[in-house]
């Protein structure tokens, strides 16, 4: 067994009828949340293509994904999940087993993480930790080993934490990306966790299983970009669906959801050519930034911009969850093992816009990916979307409205918690905001 | 007689293998292979091979092949390099080699591979100073200064690369009546003295061809004609002149480190630098840096303000489909 692993360092002892008794509850509210914001979803964009409700299935946690990875492992198959998208899903599709994403969006179970954190914290972590003490999650509880990027203290943390309860698997993502030593470092670290999804499966990664692996996500990448893609023009396709669809290739099979995804984007494209949009127009087009917003409770965000009144339409996220997850392919040169790999790892470390890395001149990627894709998709305002607790994104906000500002795009700094009790609070103010876009929109 | 009707068909044939080369370039670039580039510059790089034998079929004055390689330098940079000179082809075909049998190649240290880049320099300054220094000192009268002399002159060192692999005129390696030849066959063959002309040549080819078989492109890190070329469009005066040029742009990049990777001679500015005009004297224009890139529009090529090639999503099927 691994070191450290089943060894309650953290968890506190609940008794199995607390257990049952908070599972329950958490699960009740959860499942009627999921209906009610997948029915929302579908009031607001009234001709909705009926493919999507392959993603509404998908995205019920306790549904048919559930039962369908159950099923796998009963046939040997073995989860590996993770909690950051620095993890290596090629590397594990390569071994044939199946990548779940685990970092969890359910705001209930804040509450029991607080009992092992104090409230600072971020949010996710917390709720990452609730679910844990439950074994709420589907995709957490699923997961033979998880591997656990330490990116932020919340994340590294939350880590030594979940360790209480499943074998965790850390790789380290320098803070530094951009030299050699650190290449040099990362690629050490995914090789060790190579050697550890390989022993777990017991299924050795040979060149044809990686280049498959490669090709399979090559095929989800192409998937992916070409529905971002169609969020540059006239909109077409809702932000939260777009969001949704997203979300799920963190948990779905990823070939189904490759061919789900391509549907969806053929039937987009037709709906383009005929100029049928999901809402008008001039509607004010916004772009999130910051911390990632998780399905499903974290849905708060998107539904108040796009319920809104004035509504706004989300064209761009820079979420890990979300606009960034899958967007860079592994660029291999040469079809060998050893560049496969280091073309892996690179694509893990080095496109990545995530706040945790710096240089000695700032995380100017981050910049950079933010006014490209403002460019791209005709932003009018950015909304900054910070966690309490979250420091990175917090920090960096001063360095982004700077940036945006000169090039004349306005930014809303909106900080949150997993709670439900400030929706009313926000909608005012992002109503202000989407008010503000819209004349300015008009003008 | 007889050798003339051949050298006549031969020349013909090669004319037809041009047109038929062109024709098949056309075509995959139409096809929109993922590679397109990589593979094009197979094509274009036996075709200017054939178009090297037919110049010298014509004409025996090295010199004016010199002068039209060093104009289209001086406008179109070191495309010569990534795409005409006979030797990158035989480079790049131990690569293919290589790739076939999944072996590896070995990057050289970036400092390494910087010093490379400086020798360069010397070594062109050397080739270029020697002559006039020899000149100087009766050089039949002392055996050192003659050997130096003899084969290293300006011109067929810098055209060393640029001997196609049958020549039009007597060579040492012969082949059912072929001349054939190889990069600086002829010098090597001048410098050797009868008894070890062919064992040097033989070497020389071993040499290089295995060198590059690890290291990507071993001989064009240091190679005087390469550098040459350099030279021209890398001073300072002379910066505005190329038509070419490899553009970045800066906001579309996330630094993915693709490009980095992929350029056979380890280019590092491409990679490094932020925006602008890009391609250092290194360079040599292959492209396949913007054929690798993920992100559009990220890295073009431009030619006098306008784009000729550009980066792009590769893993869409192009639209011309
Ligand atoms: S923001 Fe960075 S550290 Fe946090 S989950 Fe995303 S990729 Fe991981
Ligand atoms: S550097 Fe020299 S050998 Fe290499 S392609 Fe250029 S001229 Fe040919
Ligand atoms: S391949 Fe393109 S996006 Fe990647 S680092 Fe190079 S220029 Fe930037
Ligand atoms: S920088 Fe790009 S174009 Fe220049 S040699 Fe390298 S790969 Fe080729």
């Amino acid at each position: 067994m691994e070191k450290g692993f089943g060894e309650k360092k953290y968890m506190v002892e609940l008794s199995e009828r607390e257990v049952e008794d908070l599972r329950n509850s958490v699960k009740a509210t959860s499942l009627k949340l999921m209906d009610e914001y997948i029915e929302r979803m579908k009031k607001t964009w009234p001709n909705r293509p009926k493919i999507m409700e392959y993603f509404d299935e998908v995205a019920k946690f306790f549904g048919t994904r559930e039962k369908e990875i159950l099923k796998a492992k009963e046939e040997g198959r073995k989860v590996i999940g993770y909690t950051c998208m620095f993890a290596p899903i090629e590397l594990i599709l390569a071994a044939d087993a199946i990548p779940v994403r685990v970092s969890s969006g359910i705001y209930d179970t804040t509450k029991l993480g607080n009992r092992i954190v104090p409230v600072e914290v971020c949010p996710v972590v917390r709720s990452t930790i609730g679910v844990g003490m439950i074994g709420f999650s589907p995709h957490l509880e699923v997961s033979d080993a998880l591997i656990t990027p330490l990116t932020c203290d919340g994340m590294a943390k939350l880590s030594e934490i979940l360790s209480d309860r499943k074998p965790v698997w850390t790789v380290c993502p320098p803070r530094l990306k951009d030299s050699e030593q650190s290449m040099r470092f990362w690629r050490e670290e995914l090789q060790s966790v190579k050697a550890k999804i390989e022993k777990l499966t017991g299924t050795k990664i040979t060149a044809k299983k990686l280049k498959t692996a490669i090709e399979t996500m090559h095929r989800a990448t192409r998937a992916f970009r070409r529905l971002q893609e169609l969020r540059r023009g006239a909109p077409v396709i809702m932000g939260r669906d777009a969001m949704l669809v997203n979300q799920t290739s963190a948990w779905d099979d990823i070939e189904r959801w490759t061919k789900k995804t391509e549907e969806l984007c053929s039937e987009l494209e037709k709906r383009r050519q005929e100029k049928i949009l999901a809402c008008a127009p001039d509607t004010p087009r916004i772009m999130i930034a910051g911390s990632p917003a998780l399905w499903p409770d974290n849905w708060k965000l998107p539904n108040l911009i796009e319920e809104a009144n004035p509504q706004g339409v989300i064209v761009a996220d820079e979420f890990c969850s979300g606009d960034r997850f899958l967007f860079d392919p592994v660029g291999v040169d040469e079809w060998t093992m050893d560049d496969m790999f280091n073309a892996v790892a690179e694509r893990y470390l080095l496109p990545s816009t995530c706040p945790c890395f710096t240089s000695e001149d700032g995380n100017v990627d981050r910049v950079n990916w933010l006014k490209a894709r403002i460019e791209e998709r005709r932003v009018d305002g950015v909304v900054y979307h910070v966690f309490r607790g979250c420091m990175l994104y917090a920090m960096e906000y001063t360095r982004i409205k700077k940036a945006l500002d000169k090039i004349n795009v306005p930014v809303y700094y909106l900080d949150t918690d997993y709670t439900r009790e400030d929706v009313g609070q926000i909608k005012t103010r992002v109503e202000a905001f989407l008010e503000m876009l819209k004349s300015r929109v008009e003008f | 007689m007889w050798l003339e009707i051949l050298s006549e068909i031969l020349k013909l044939t090669v004319f037809a293998g041009l047109a038929l080369a062109g024709a098949l370039a056309i075509l995959i670039w139409k096809r929109d292979l993922k590679t397109k580039v990589s593979y094009l510059r197979f094509f274009v790089q036996a075709a200017a091979m054939a178009a090297l034998f037919l110049l010298f079929s014509y004409t025996n004055e090295l010199l004016y092949v010199l002068i039209v390689i060093i104009l289209l330098t001086l406008f179109l940079g070191r495309l010569f390099c990534g795409w005409l000179c006979p030797l990158g082809l035989y480079l790049d075909l131990m690569a293919v080699f290589r790739k076939a049998l999944k072996i590896r190649y070995w990057n050289l240290p970036d400092k390494l591979n910087k010093l490379l880049n400086k020798l360069r320099y010397l070594l062109l300054a050397f080739f270029v100073a020697l002559p006039f220094v020899l000149e100087k000192i009766e050089p039949w009268q002392w055996s050192l200064a003659k050997f130096l002399m003899g084969p290293f002159k300006p011109v067929s060192v810098l055209l060393g690369p640029v001997e196609p692999l049958i020549i039009p005129w007597e060579s040492r390696l012969k082949f059912y009546g072929l001349n054939l030849s190889y990069p600086y066959a002829s010098v090597i063959a001048f410098y050797s003295g009868e008894s070890f002309a062919l064992a040097n040549m033989f070497l020389f080819i071993a040499l290089t061809l295995a060198s590059s078989f690890v290291v990507r492109r071993f001989w064009c890190r240091f190679c005087p004609t390469g550098v040459s070329f350099a030279v021209l469009n890398r001073f300072r005066g002379f910066r505005w002149i190329p038509l070419l040029r490899l553009n970045k742009v800066e906001e579309k990049c996330p630094k993915c480190g693709i490009c980095k990777r992929v350029c056979p001679v380890q280019v590092l500015d491409v990679y490094e630098r932020k925006g602008g005009d890009i391609a250092p004297s290194m360079c040599m224009l292959c492209l396949r840096c913007v054929e690798m890139c993920p992100y559009e529009e990220c890295l073009k090529l431009n030619m006098a303000g306008r784009t000729l090639f550009k980066s792009r999503n590769w893993l869409e099927p192009s639209k011309i489909e």
